[in-house]
């Protein structure tokens, strides 16, 4: 057995039945023992960003890693964005890149670039395979690492000499990893949990804000359940949109400049926030430093190192989101939240949106709001990057499906391949891609694989003829001197849906969208949808 | 504030860089950086100086702590530990001031390694603020060439 048929032995062990990549020579051994594996299906993309993009969305839905493949040089440097963007969202994705034969490594020969030093700072850790027999040792490590503690993305990045050479020990996959610097630790500490009930019991307006950190530790059904049991209301950060459904009472929509009005003005009279894996990053709360002064502020984070790094003194908790909220659910908590919660009601209903809309075309918010009512109840919905994030993020109606997007790193082009690494994961799940006009061009090729593999993505696109997000930023900014941001009326979208055997619809008022709304998610195959809105709508 | 870090790490290929990345990336300060292998082959022991407030220099640690190819982080109490650096200066002096020198040498425990016409190679080692001072007390002189290994640190008992 030689390297290559032995990754393709581990990730078969590991239950990997898609591979999402794009082959060169540096890859060819892999791909060819790939070509011999009766349970992997290798699925040809169109470009190597879309491939970890794709892998990020398979991985979010399976929750388990998800695999992604490259060349070297060229092909393993397109995937650094997605890398990053995997990294920054903290979603566990295995990447194998090829790499010069071993001895010409080091010499800047045609296709070498040196993967490890330049994915430094995007991955959780990386390998440099040397060695065949290390392979079912890495492999093993590579997936442990990637999907505990804080998950993220590893990088394998094996010389193509090394894939062709063959193991001198029988192969056999290990069943246990030893990594002497690696223990994450999942438990919370008893005392800081002892603390963390008594400042529960102590508070009269404690407010849990939830991010993306509970869906990635899976824990939304415990954090949810901890707030019905006892009565305590819920925000959530972008990446945490999901957590909660919009039907529960005691949420209160997403925070931030974009966010809720009235999760904002939560956040400000509660005298106890309760974080759960947010960073609270500079986009949900613009000056945390205001926020410690007049209330007090638990985190509750798997990384020790988000702990004190955007938000000041606080009382941490480091450990596992369910088995910390699996030990609190049988604390003794005991807090009478009626007269919080009702003042909370009271501001929902009080807070008006200043928001204003234009009349022309198609109302953003609108759409969102119909299209996520008429979609099925564990839909998968992905958003891509601009205007149309901010949009969707803020009206979707969450029923028991998926809201996935990229809030760490704000990739545009993410939604189109995540779509599909979703809906390959899912296959009997309904999933829709929403994205710009901008974003929907950075991944438009991957509507060949979606054509190809027969995937029924939806894509819609909220088409407004400009960088919206941009525009909007220097409509404010610098005085409306739109500077680049103009995308005029290209591509013609229907002739792009007919290249791709897409179904086409089009909707320009908010009269015809319910329709034509049911009509694009009825359809038996991929489907087009591009909403003309009016490029005067700002989000906030 | 000052934070020395005594830490533990794999001893591999690409550790160092990841190491000194961290700190570049994350605008964290190195004062000094001392790396040698320790009794075991396969662990390398690092000390790492570094200055910055308190939430500075407890980002520091635990961002060495997140490293997987980090084995263990030990922030040291710089008043619990023995701390200790090795210097090579050459001093240019003559026939003038040469005495005046070694006079300084002997009172501050330098050691003298090369003596020449117009400079003297000193060798120090000392805790990191006399190594300071030294080179203070002989900067009058003219300071020609000077190296420094970087402090290294371990806790007393
Ligand atoms: C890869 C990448 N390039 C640039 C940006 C900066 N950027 C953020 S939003 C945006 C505009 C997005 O335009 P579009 O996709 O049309 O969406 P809209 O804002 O109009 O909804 C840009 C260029 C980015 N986030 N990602």
């Amino acid at each position: 057995m030689n390297a290559a048929e032995a990754i393709v032995r581990c990730l078969e062990e590991e239950g990997i039945t898609k591979i999402f990549g794009i082959p060169g020579v540096a890859i060819a051994p892999f791909y060819e023992a790939l070509y011999h594996s009766e349970t992997i299906e290798q699925v040809l993309m169109r470009q190597e960003q879309n491939a970890g993009h794709a892998a990020s969305g398979y991985a979010r839905i399976s929750r388990r890693p998800a695999v992604c493949v490259t060349s070297s040089g060229p092909g393993a440097t397109n995937l650094i964005t997605a890398l990053a963007t995997a990294y920054a969202d903290s979603i566990p994705i295995i990447a194998i890149t090829g790499q010069v034969e071993s001895h010409l490594l080091g010499r800047d020969v045609f296709q070498e670039a040196d993967m490890r030093g330049a994915t430094e700072s995007f991955v959780k850790y990386s390998y440099l395979v040397q060695n065949a027999d290390d392979i079912p040792r890495i492999m093993k490590e590579a997936f442990y690492i990637a999907s505990t503690g804080r998950k993220g993305p590893v990088l394998i990045d094996i010389p193509a000499d090394v894939q062709r050479a063959q193991l001198k020990k029988p192969f056999t996959y290990p069943s246990e990893v030893s990594i002497r610097g690696y223990k994450p630790n999942t438990r919370g500490n008893g005392q800081q949990m002892a603390k963390v009930v008594e400042a529960i019991n102590h508070s009269k307006k404690p407010l849990i804000v939830a991010g993306g950190g509970v869906i990635l530790g899976n824990g939304e059904k415990l954090v949810t359940a901890f707030c019905e049991k006892n009565q305590i209301p819920l925000v959530t950060t972008m990446m945490g949109v999901g957590v909660a459904a919009k039907s529960n009472p005691l949420y209160f929509g997403m925070l931030g400049n974009n966010g809720k009005p009235y999760a904002n003005r939560a956040v400000a009279s509660s005298d106890l926030l309760i974080v759960v894996g947010a960073r609270i990053a500079d986009r949900a709360v613009p000056r945390p430093e205001n926020l410690e002064k007049s209330v007090k502020v638990i985190h509750i984070d798997i990384d020790s190192a988000e702990i004190g790094k955007n938000l000041g003194p606080t009382l941490p908790l480091v450990g596992d989101v369910c088995e910390i909220f699996r030990e609190l659910l049988t604390a003794d908590v005991h807090i009478d939240t009626t007269a919080w919660l009702s003042s909370l009601e009271e501001m929902k209903h009080s807070t008006v949106d200043h928001r204003k809309f234009s009349e022309l075309g198609v109302n953003p918010m609108l759409m969102v709001k119909t299209l996520t009512e008429k979609m099925e109840d564990d839909a998968i919905y992905v958003a891509d990057v601009g205007q149309n994030q901010l949009w969707s993020a803020d009206n979707y109606v969450m029923k028991q499906g998926r809201f996935l997007t990229t809030g760490g790193m704000g990739t545009m082009g993410y939604s189109i391949p995540a779509a599909l690494g979703a809906k390959l994961c899912r296959p009997e799940a309904q999933v829709v891609a929403v994205c710009g006009d901008g974003s929907f061009q950075m991944s438009m090729n991957e509507l060949a694989t979606i054509a190809v593999n027969h995937v029924n993505v939806k894509v819609l696109v909220v088409k407004n003829r400009y960088l919206g997000l941009v525009r909007e930023y220097q409509e404010k900014h610098y005085d409306s001197h739109y500077s680049g941001v103009r995308l005029h009326d290209y591509p013609k979208h229907e002739k792009i849906a007919e290249a791709y055997d897409m179904d086409y619809f089009e909707c320009s008022d908010n009269e015809s969208l319910p329709g034509v709304i049911d009509q694009f998610l009825a359809s038996g195959r991929a489907s087009l949808l591009v909403c003309n809105v009016d490029s005067a709508n700002n989000t906030v | 504030m000052k934070g020395i870090f005594s830490v533990l790490v794999e001893n591999k290929d690409g550790v160092l860089s990841q190491i000194s990345g961290l700190f570049a990336r994350r605008g964290f300060n190195i004062d000094s950086l001392a790396v040698g292998e320790t009794d075991k082959h396969d662990v390398s022991s690092m000390t790492i100086v570094s200055t910055g407030d308190q939430r500075t220099i407890d980002q520091i640690e635990k961002h060495l702590n997140k490293k997987l190819d980090v084995i263990k982080v030990r922030r040291l109490d710089e008043t619990k530990s023995i701390t200790l650096e090795m210097m090579l200066i050459k001093v240019s002096c003559n026939l003038n001031n040469r005495a005046q020198l070694i006079e300084l040498c002997s009172c501050m425990g330098a050691k003298m390694m090369h003596v020449s016409a117009k400079n003297m190679t000193i060798e120090l080692h000392a805790a990191p603020d006399v190594i300071e001072e030294f080179i203070e007390l002989v900067r009058s002189f003219g300071i020609l060439e000077l190296q420094r290994t970087g402090t290294i640190a371990m806790l007393k008992g």
